[in-house]
């Protein structure tokens, strides 16, 4: 009888799993109608601004969404952390976007990369840190406001080898946003749940199984 | 022998778990090396495959949890005056939300003023809420001789922006009611005329309960699809 409960407790535990991971796997026109999946990217996504230390300069990269592009005249690097002093920022040339009703624009797609010198005079007492600033929009008709972050540029960097600005751009990612890891609860859940259910599957087996105790 | 085939179900059921976990979560992973031939504009140094390791087509869109109701909010209007949005209760409400330094927001205004004076008649009435400085909004407004009242806010704005559901804020977007204070739907992005027409029609045959709210939405949902593919086979 006990292993009855105990195997119905696993059947449905694993069905709740099963439902959890559904619920979050199920595409935009079957979830509720309270919240619908839009065809615009979050701008951390369509934006995604990455920053590290060569030398005495810093390099701050954004790599920008298809589809979406950054106005330079709204892109700004500024000192956060005390002591530290951040020349004004250089960029590339962008290019040329003439709107009839916000006139013409230098803006930027796909990714940039600005430098500025950097002066420090606490002798590294204090993690470098920056605050950027830029603003964009996406083709399709929309844009965000303007977004400030503080970033930690990371330091060191694989440019020993002349490759400037390359590999180490990955790793040098900004804290990620506290909310970046809620899309993946129900996920998790799911497979933890999935997890323990085997594990209390096993446990049961091995409960009907008497080893004869040798004599 | 029932024991066995309830322990091969929950079995099943927790493959099913680690399945649908897994999938959610490699859908939501941007997949490595798909986008590394992106031609670069306006790069300071070559970008090397290494730079795109991440797809952007992979990632999760934004998702706008819109109200049933008008949520009740007071906005300083352009004189500086508090408003309540309750001041147009009893009408549909097309509000706009833009900003003076967005582009599509400034090109879908003169759009607005005719879609105002064409509406107002049929007791629809168009409010556009500026988040932006009120200098700006009002020198704007000004200068295209915009009629229909502006409501401004900074901070305030953004809140307001936030109780539609379009948390990771982006303008323009516009929020449509019937006459009873029910959100009918919510465009994000440019409007243009045919989108405009087509919501129109479908929040006046609420109004006028020749269609529930749902079968009005489902109405929206699929004209503007229709109207989307249209615009991307003929383009």
């Amino acid at each position: 009888m006990k292993d009855r409960r105990l195997v119905l407790l696993i059947a449905v535990a694993a069905v709740a799993c099963s439902l959890a991971g559904w619920a979050e796997a199920k595409p935009w026109w079957m979830r509720g109608t309270d919240a619908s999946e839009s065809d615009f990217l979050p701008p951390d996504q369509a934006f995604r601004v990455t920053s590290r230390i060569d030398g005495d300069l810093l390099r701050v990269r954004w790599a920008i969404a298809d589809g979406y592009y950054l106005y330079r005249e709204k892109m700004a690097i500024q000192a956060e952390s005390p002591d530290l002093v951040v020349s004004t920022a250089s960029f590339p040339n962008g290019t040329t976007k003439t709107d009839p009703y916000l006139g013409t624009q230098q803006i930027f797609t796909q990714q940039v990369e600005a430098t500025a010198a950097f002066s420090r005079s606490d002798y590294g007492a204090h993690p470098i840190q920056i605050k950027v600033t830029y603003q964009g929009c996406a083709e399709a008709g929309l844009c965000y406001p303007p977004i400030t972050k503080v970033i930690f540029p990371t330091t060191g960097g694989p440019d020993t080898a002349g490759a400037a600005a390359s590999a180490g751009v990955q790793a040098a990612s900004p804290p990620a946003p506290e909310d970046s890891a809620l899309p993946h609860r129900g996920a998790t859940v799911a497979i933890v749940g999935g997890g323990l259910a085997f594990f209390l599957a096993g446990l049961l087996l091995r409960k009907g199984r008497h080893l004869a105790s040798p004599v | 022998m029932k024991t066995a085939a309830a322990v091969a179900v929950a079995v099943l059921g927790a493959l099913l778990g680690v399945w649908a976990g897994t999938r959610v979560h490699s859908n939501r992973q941007p997949a490595a090396g798909a986008a590394a031939q992106r031609v670069p504009v306006g790069a300071a140094s070559p970008p090397t495959a290494s730079d795109f390791t991440n797809d952007f087509s992979e990632l999760p869109h934004a998702v706008v949890k819109i109200p049933e109701h008008m949520p009740d909010f007071t906005l300083s209007d352009r004189a500086g005056k508090p408003t309540p949005i309750t001041t147009w209760a009893g009408k549909s409400l097309v509000l706009n939300f833009w900003a003076t330094w967005c582009a599509p927001c400034r090109r879908e205004i003169p759009l607005l003023k005719a879609l105002s004076s064409e509406w107002a008649p049929h007791g629809v009435e168009v409010v556009g809420v500026a988040v932006d400085h009120r200098e700006q909004v009002t020198a704007y407004a000004n200068e295209l001789k915009i009629a229909y009242p502006i409501l401004v806010g900074e901070e305030d704005a953004l809140d307001v922006a936030a109780k539609f559901g379009v948390d990771s804020p982006v303008f323009p977007f516009t929020v449509f009611t019937d006459r009873r204070g029910q959100v009918v739907t919510l465009y994000v992005g440019e409007l243009h005329r045919a989108e405009a027409n087509l919501i129109f029609l479908a929040v006046q045959n609420v109004n006028d309960n020749r269609l529930g709210l749902a079968e009005a939405q489902r109405t929206i949902v699929n004209g503007l699809r229709a109207l989307r593919a249209d615009a991307s086979g003929s383009g």
